[in-house]
């Protein structure tokens, strides 16, 4: 309970922190909606028939927005220049404050960026079946979960190294590749589309695409579920460790 | 039972070394060379509740760390440490609740956007303080520290005195029992620094609190520590009280005299200015010096002054303990 206030409250100051700075999240969306809007155009072009591409996408440009997770700018600078100290002192799991700025950004790109998804959607003259849609939220939430450790676990690599960007862009380019952004996994050459379905990244972003555009009936919360266990323990281990070999910055 | 207890406290660290030149640019690639940098040596010490101590020694002597280390955010490589009969880095919530790290160079931390008095009612959550404890601690807060105009400004749009005060208010409105205060007064003109010492003498005295302070400003500790820690090149090289640093690292003393003739047979002039002289005289012979210059010379006015505490200290620092 006391965790849950914690993190509402914290919600609440990084929105605000945040609300600052709409001119910057603005040119977030736009980064974060390049890429699916370049796989929308490719894949149109490729199968100008096909109405389930550009719902795919459309969905795809949503997730991304919805999941999007920048802890190497805002978890990992604190490393760099010391004012994790802040954070370790009070009396609270570190990982709240990190949650709560995550998610406070992750609320204004889905704001700012829904503009986006409609004008794509009226555009493409995209229908969406609202079953469907409902029925893509779990695989969202445990994406949204799945994106959030994949980033933070590669941020958590600053305590090591002080090029931890470079680390989190690969990182992003094996989603970009096996998520279902550069194509949908189900286009694929059978052998990558096999390993693409077991990596947890289909389940960051195209799993939850597919269902919400309709292309897929269901899908196995288990496979995301199992990652995120084994992203948990990877994270709690790598924290850990972490920390140890912290040395803050200055004074 | 102490409030803080030291024993053969050791950091160290490898910090990576290779020549200049692309040569050893490359070599590194392959071979990676380090040294160990020695931050703090075996350092020993403990602090009783309720004692103020100060922590003074050159840059670079160990006394962040040290407090890094004390309240929970480094790993020490080696020795034991107990605050509040707590080990400070596991971290502990009923620890943390306890104690209070304050910077001078980072007075306060989180988000920059929120006004005070929204971050002190997060410090209320997170420190689970009682409202009517929490409207308590804030009013007396705001009367010693002039909290009131501050109140509904943005943390981001302070000065770095209002910062300071702002940095304190929301360490102390959980009234933690252990106060480690790193350079409080860095930066701060006269008048802030000095609202701040008295502020924290208050607060002392209201509450009992511990406190471990660095400063390089002497006035900080000369006003409210009674004891002196002196750490350099990681190592406790004094522990004891002011006066008696002063005495062993000096064994002068400073008549300051003003008279009609000049005095400068008496002992070893160090300032003249306006008819006043400053004479350097060894501490045992003090009071045969100032009844000989009474009797022979026309006195107007005549003080005996311990030397400055900066100079003893420097003193200290560049040349070390004999």
């Amino acid at each position: 309970m006391r965790t849950a206030v914690l993190l509402g409250f914290r919600l609440r100051q990084e929105v605000l922190e945040w609300s600052g700075a709409w001119w910057f999240l603005l040119t977030l969306v736009v980064q974060a909606v390049v890429a699916p809007l370049i796989g929308l155009f490719v894949w149109s072009a490729v199968s100008p028939d096909d109405p389930a591409i550009g719902r795919y996408y459309t969905a795809v440009i949503l997730v991304t927005l919805m999941t999007e997770s920048f802890e190497q700018h805002t978890f990992s600078e604190r490393i760099y220049n010391g004012t994790l100290s802040h954070e370790l002192l009070r009396p609270q799991p570190v990982v709240i404050g990190v949650i709560g700025m995550n998610l406070a950004i992750r609320a204004w790109l889905t704001v700012l960026g829904a503009p986006i998804v409609l004008l794509t959607g009226i555009a493409l003259q995209v229908g969406f079946d609202w079953w469907s849609v409902l029925r893509s939220t779990p695989y969202l939430v445990l994406a949204a979960v799945l994106v959030f450790l994949w980033t933070f676990l590669l941020s958590l690599t600053a305590f090591w190294t002080d090029r931890v960007h470079a680390v989190v862009g690969f990182g992003s380019q094996l989603v970009f590749l096996f998520g279902g952004t550069a194509a949908p996994i189900a286009l694929l050459p059978d052998g990558l589309r096999r390993v693409a379905e077991v990596l947890p990244f289909y389940g960051m972003i195209g799993l939850p695409a597919e269902i919400a555009a309709g292309t897929r009936a269901g899908g196995s919360l288990l496979y995301q579920l199992a990652w995120v266990v084994l992203l948990v323990g990877v994270v709690a281990v790598l924290w850990r460790a972490g920390v140890r070999r912290y040395t803050a910055v200055g004074s | 039972m102490s409030a803080v207890e030291v024993e053969n406290l050791s950091m160290s660290y490898k910090a990576p070394v290779r020549k200049g030149g692309l040569r050893a640019a490359l070599g590194s690639l392959v071979r990676r060379e380090y040294k160990t940098v020695q931050a703090l040596d075996q350092v020993s010490f403990t602090i009783a509740p309720g004692e103020v101590a100060g922590f003074i020694g050159p840059n670079g002597a160990g006394k962040t760390t040290t407090m890094k280390i004390l309240s929970g955010i480094l790993y020490p490589t080696g020795g034991e440490v107990r605050v509040l009969d707590h080990v400070p880095w596991q971290r502990r919530s009923t620890f943390l609740k306890r104690i209070a790290f304050v910077r001078g160079s980072q007075p306060v931390g989180g988000s920059q956007e929120l006004t005070v008095m929204d971050s002190l009612e997060y410090q209320r959550l997170l420190y689970d303080v009682p409202r009517a404890k929490f409207r308590r601690t804030l009013a007396e807060l705001e009367a010693l520290l002039d909290l009131e105009p501050l109140l509904e400004r943005q943390l981001r749009a302070l000065s770095l005195g209002e910062r300071m005060r702002v940095g304190l208010a929301m360490a102390l409105i959980y009234r933690p029992e252990v106060l480690f205060l790193d350079e409080p007064t860095i930066g701060l003109d006269v008048s802030a620094a000095s609202l701040i010492r008295e502020f924290v003498r208050e607060y002392v005295e209201q509450t009992g609190a511990t406190v471990l302070l660095t400063s390089h400003y002497m006035a900080d500790v000369a006003s409210l520590c009674p004891r002196l820690i002196l750490i350099d090149h990681g190592q406790v090289q004094y522990d004891g009280p002011l006066a008696e640093l002063s005495a062993r690292l000096s064994p002068y003393k400073l008549i300051r005299i003003s008279a009609a003739e000049d005095p400068s047979a008496f002992g070893e002039v160090v300032e003249k200015a306006d008819g006043q002289w400053v004479l350097r005289v060894p501490r045992d012979e003090v009071a045969g010096t100032t009844a000989r210059l009474l009797q022979a010379l026309e006195v107007v006015d005549l003080a005996v002054e311990e030397p400055p505490l900066e100079k003893v200290i420097d003193q200290a620092y560049r040349e070390g303990l004999r």
